[in-house]
C-alpha cells in the first residue's frame, strides 16, 4: 500500500526519498503550467554544498528514471570537479547511465552553458541557479518583490536597464540576462552567456531552473516565447569576440570563452569540440 | 436711491459650468474603532480630532468637493486638519474609512476606492499623479533625473529608449532643469530642482489630475516662487484637475481659484481663494488669514 | 427711453464679523439700491471708509452679501443673481461678464505684459492669434513700449503695472467692467491715455461703475454720480454738481 510503499524508500540509500520527489515533481509540474514563475519548494540537504547545484541536483533526481541517460556539465567542460562529482551521485542513485554527447542524453543538468548541439523534443535541460529572482538588483523587500511579479510591475527593472544604458553606453548585463517569458514574467536566466538566450525562445526541450539555497523551481516550458529585455531601438547582442576562433577546433561557431590573462580562446562545450575535431580529422 | 424704473422678476439665465474631473463624497479617514459618538465627540467645536470616547482619531470626516479640468482646488489648515490625510486617501497612499471618490475618464466614471490594487496602479501611471512635500518620497534618490521620469514612462509601456529620453528631456526642459543634468543622480540636486524633477516625473504621462502637497513647504522662498510660478502655468497650459494642500496661504492665492479650511478633519469653510483671503467667515479662517497677513 | 438694466443692485447689505474682537460686527454697507444700463458710467463718491470698495468688490463678489440681490445681465433679457450663484458659476462668469480692475496687478512675477493681457482676451474667448493681436493693441493704447511686452511684470514700475492691469481688464471688454482707482500711479500724460481708453468703453456699450479720488476723472468720464456716507447711499448727482471734498483721497 502507498504508505508502506513510501516509508520502504525513506529507508533507501536514494538521495531524495519518495515524498521529497513528489513534492519536487508537484512544484515543477506548477512550474511546467506558469512559465516563468518561481515556485516555491522545500529544498533537501543535499551531499553538494549550497551554491554548488544543489537545486539542479534535486530537479535531476526528481525526473531521472533508470532508463534515463544523464549529461552533467560545469561551464559547458563535462570533466569539470562538480560535474564529474554531480554525475557521479546522480548515476549512483538513480541507475540512470551516463555519456558526455548532448544527443545521446534525456536529462542534461549543467552550471552556467546550454550545451551546442543534441538537445530536441526529447530532452529535459536542467539549469542550476544561484539566484533565481531577477529583481534582486532593483528591490530587497520580500512582499514588493511579490506584489510586483503578481501585478507584472517590471518598470524597476527598466529603469536599471535605461540606467545601465546611459552609464555605459549599453546595457552591461553578461550572463544571466533578465528575459521576459510567455509574455508574462520577467525570469533570472542567470547564469549561461547572452549566446544562449535566443535559444530559449521557442526551443523544442524543456528547460527547468533549480536553485537549491534560495529554495525555487521555474520552467520554460518548450516552444515558449523568450524575450530578453531591452529597448526596442537597442538590440540583444550576444558575445563576440573579434577573429577569435578556438584554438583546438579552430572553429568559431560555438561559444568560446578564453583563458586567463591570454588570447588563447577554446569552445566552452568540450564535447562538441572534440566531435568538431574528429569530424575534420 | 430708488431705481429708476421697476423691472419685477428678471428671466434667469442657465449659466454654462465645466464638468467635474474629480468627485468627493463625504470622505472619512478615522483611526480606531468608531460610532456616531466617537465622530462627534471630535471636531471644531470641540476642539480636537481625537475623541475623548475612545482615543480614535478622526482624522477626516464629511469632506465633500469637486474639480474640474483646468481647475486648481486648495486645502488649507494648519497640521492635523486632516488636508494631508485627504490626499493621501486620493494618492491611494492611505485608505479611507467612507466616503466616494469618482473620476472621469475616457471610459466613463471610475470610483477610485472600489478599485483593487492592480487597478489603482494604472490610476497612478495613466491618470492621477502626486507630488510630495518631500521629493525622496516621489523620487529614487538613486537614480538619474531622466531614470525617475523613465519610471512612469516604462510602467504605461514605452519601450523605446530614444523616445523616453526625448519625452524626459522635453519635460526637463519644460520644468527648467537644466539638461546637462539630466543623467546626474537625483542626490545631487537642490532641493528646489529636486521639486522640479519631482513635477516633471508627474507630468510624464499626461495626467488629468495632479495633487500637490505642500509642494514649496521648505525652499528658500525665491526658489519656492520659481516653482510656484512653473506649477501655475503648467496647470493653465495642460488643463490639469489640481488639488494644492498647503498650510500656506501665499500658494494658495497663487495657484488656486476655491478652496477648503479645514480644522480638526472638519471643512469648515468652502469658498472663491479671494473670498477666504478678503472676506473670511469662519473664526479659524480670519485668524489664519490675520496670520498670513502679518 | 427704457431699457433693460445691465446691472440691478437691489437691497445689498454687507458687514463683517470680526471673531478675534469679540465678534464685533462693523457694517460696510447697507440697503444699496441702484441701476446701471449698457454705456453707462457710473462714479460711486464718498469719504475713505464710506462703502465704495467694499460695494464694488461685493458686486464682483470678492465680499460675499449678507442679503440683497445682484442682477447681471448674462445675454440679451437673461439674467442671473449674483448673490445666488455658487462658487463654480461665480467663476465662470468672472473674465467674461464681469471684469474687476483695481489698484494693483496680480501676476505671476514672470510673466511678460503680452501675456497677461492676451491670457485675459483669451480667457473671455478669444483665439490664441486674435488675443495676442488684441493684446497688442491694448497695450499700444495704454503707451506701453514693444520692448516691455517680454519683460518680467514683476520688473515694471508702479505705474507701467497698473497700465498693464488696465490694458488686461479692458482688452476684451466685459459687460460690466468694475474700476477701483485704477489710475492712481499714473503720471498726468499717460493718466489722459488712460482716461480715454476707459471713455471709449462706455461708447461701445460698456457699463462701467467706477471709483476714482480725483473729481477731473470723474467729471470726464461719469454721467452719474452715487454718493455714499457711512455705507448708506446718500444721493445721487451729476458730476458737475460734485464737491471736492467727496473725492478725497484720504486714506
Amino acid at each position: 500500500m502507498l504508505l508502506d510503499d513510501l516509508i520502504d524508500s525513506a529507508q533507501s540509500d536514494e538521495l531524495l526519498d519518495e515524498f521529497a520527489k513528489r513534492e519536487i515533481r508537484r512544484a515543477i509540474l506548477a512550474a511546467v503550467a506558469i512559465p516563468g514563475y518561481q515556485v516555491p519548494f522545500g529544498s533537501r540537504e543535499m551531499p553538494v554544498a549550497r551554491g554548488w547545484g544543489s537545486g539542479g541536483l534535486q530537479i535531476t533526481l526528481a525526473v531521472v528514471h533508470d532508463d534515463d541517460v544523464v549529461k552533467v556539465i560545469d561551464q559547458g567542460d563535462d570533466d569539470g570537479v562538480n560535474a564529474v562529482n554531480l554525475r557521479r551521485l546522480v548515476t549512483t542513485s538513480t541507475g540512470a547511465d551516463q555519456t558526455s554527447i548532448a544527443a545521446e542524453a534525456s536529462v542534461i543538468q549543467s552550471r552556467h552553458r546550454i550545451p551546442e548541439d543534441g538537445l530536441d523534443e526529447e530532452s529535459i535541460l536542467v539549469l542550476q541557479v544561484p539566484v533565481p529572482e531577477p529583481l534582486r538588483g532593483v528591490e530587497r523587500d520580500m512582499r514588493e518583490l511579490a506584489r510586483m511579479h503578481a501585478e507584472a510591475d517590471y518598470s524597476r527593472m527598466w529603469v536599471s536597464l535605461y540606467e545601465d544604458k546611459v552609464r555605459n553606453g549599453v546595457i552591461t548585463q553578461t550572463t544571466g540576462y533578465p528575459c521576459l517569458v510567455n509574455d508574462r514574467y520577467v525570469v533570472a536566466t542567470t547564469p549561461i552567456p547572452r549566446w544562449d538566450i535566443p535559444r530559449l525562445h521557442e526551443s523544442p526541450f524543456l528547460t527547468l531552473f533549480g536553485a537549491g539555497r534560495e529554495k525555487r523551481i521555474y520552467a520554460i516550458p518548450p516552444r515558449t516565447k523568450v524575450e530578453p529585455l531591452t529597448f526596442e531601438d537597442v538590440p540583444f547582442e550576444v558575445e563576440h569576440a573579434d577573429g577569435a576562433t578556438c584554438s583546438l577546433c579552430k572553429s568559431n561557431a560555438a561559444f568560446l570563452v578564453s583563458l586567463p590573462n591570454s588570447d588563447v580562446w577554446m569552445c566552452s562545450d568540450t564535447d562538441w569540440c572534440r566531435r568538431t575535431r574528429e569530424a575534420s580529422a | 436711491m430708488t431705481n429708476d424704473v421697476e423691472y419685477g422678476r428678471y428671466p434667469v439665465a442657465r449659466l454654462a459650468v465645466p464638468e467635474w474631473m474629480l468627485k468627493v463624497e463625504r470622505l472619512g479617514r478615522v483611526y480606531g474603532p468608531y460610532d456616531d459618538t466617537v465622530i462627534t465627540s471630535t471636531g471644531p467645536e470641540i476642539g480636537s480630532s481625537k475623541s475623548a470616547v475612545n482615543g480614535a482619531v478622526v482624522a477626516a470626516w464629511d469632506v465633500s468637493f469637486e474639480v474640474a479640468a483646468g481647475e486648481a482646488l486648495g486645502l488649507v489648515g494648519e497640521s492635523g486638519s486632516g488636508k494631508t490625510t485627504v490626499l493621501r486617501c486620493l494618492a491611494g497612499d492611505v485608505a479611507p474609512s467612507c466616503g466616494e471618490a469618482r473620476l472621469r475618464t475616457t471610459e466613463g466614471d471610475v470610483s477610485m476606492f472600489d478599485l483593487d490594487s492592480s487597478a489603482r496602479r494604472r490610476l497612478r501611471i495613466d491618470t492621477l499623479a502626486v507630488v510630495y512635500q518631500d521629493p525622496a518620497e516621489g523620487l529614487k534618490m538613486n537614480i538619474s533625473a531622466g531614470g525617475n521620469i523613465a519610471e512612469p514612462l516604462t510602467a504605461a509601456g514605452w519601450r523605446n529608449f530614444g523616445k523616453i529620453r526625448d519625452r524626459a528631456s522635453e519635460l526637463l526642459t519644460r520644468t527648467e532643469v537644466p539638461i546637462n543634468r539630466m543623467d546626474d543622480l537625483v542626490r545631487s540636486f537642490s532641493g528646489g530642482m529636486k521639486q522640479r524633477v519631482q513635477i516633471a516625473k508627474a507630468l510624464a504621462n499626461s495626467p488629468s489630475v495632479v495633487l500637490f502637497d505642500e509642494p514649496t513647504t521648505g525652499l528658500d522662498a525665491s526658489v519656492a516662487a520659481g516653482v510656484l510660478d512653473l506649477i501655475r502655468s503648467l496647470l493653465e497650459e495642460h488643463r490639469i484637475a489640481a488639488i494644492v494642500v498647503s498650510h500656506d496661504f501665499s500658494v494658495i492665492e497663487m495657484l488656486t481659484s476655491r478652496c477648503l479650511v479645514m480644522q480638526h478633519g472638519r471643512v469648515v469653510e468652502n469658498a472663491l481663494t479671494d473670498q477666504l483671503l478678503e472676506d473670511p467667515h469662519h473664526p479659524y479662517t480670519q485668524r489664519l488669514v490675520a496670520a498670513a497677513r502679518a | 427711453m427704457r431699457r433693460e438694466p445691465v446691472l440691478d443692485v437691489r437691497r445689498l447689505n454687507k458687514s463683517f464679523v470680526l471673531h478675534a474682537v469679540s465678534d464685533r460686527t462693523v457694517v460696510a454697507f447697507a440697503d444699496i439700491n441702484f441701476t446701471l444700463s449698457a454705456g453707462e458710467h457710473v462714479a460711486l463718491a464718498g469719504m475713505s471708509g464710506a462703502g465704495k470698495s467694499s460695494l464694488l468688490k461685493s458686486i464682483y463678489r470678492t465680499y460675499r452679501p449678507d442679503s440683497g440681490e445682484v442682477w447681471l445681465q448674462i445675454h440679451a433679457g437673461e439674467y442671473v443673481d449674483m448673490c445666488s450663484l455658487t462658487d463654480a458659476e461665480v467663476a465662470a462668469i468672472r473674465g467674461h461678464e464681469i471684469g474687476y480692475v483695481s489698484q494693483f496687478l496680480r501676476s505671476e512675477p514672470r510673466r511678460g505684459a503680452l501675456e497677461i493681457v492676451a491670457r485675459s482676451a483669451r480667457q473671455r474667448g478669444m483665439t490664441d492669434h486674435d488675443a495676442r493681436e488684441a493684446a497688442a493693441a491694448a497695450l499700444h493704447r495704454v503707451g506701453i513700449e514693444e520692448r516691455l511686452w517680454d519683460v518680467y511684470a514683476s520688473v515694471l514700475s508702479g505705474g507701467e503695472k497698473q497700465r498693464v492691469n488696465l490694458a488686461a481688464g479692458t482688452v476684451h471688454p466685459p459687460r460690466l467692467l468694475l474700476l477701483d482707482e485704477p489710475l492712481s500711479a499714473l503720471d498726468p500724460e499717460n493718466r489722459e491715455r488712460a482716461l480715454t481708453l476707459i471713455a471709449s468703453l462706455t461708447h461701445r456699450g460698456v457699463a462701467v461703475v467706477s471709483i476714482f479720488h480725483d473729481l477731473e476723472a470723474i467729471q470726464r468720464l461719469a454721467s452719474r454720480v452715487l454718493v455714499l456716507e457711512k455705507g448708506r447711499l446718500v444721493a445721487e448727482r451729476s458730476p458737475d454738481e460734485l464737491d471736492e471734498r467727496l473725492t478725497s483721497a484720504a486714506r
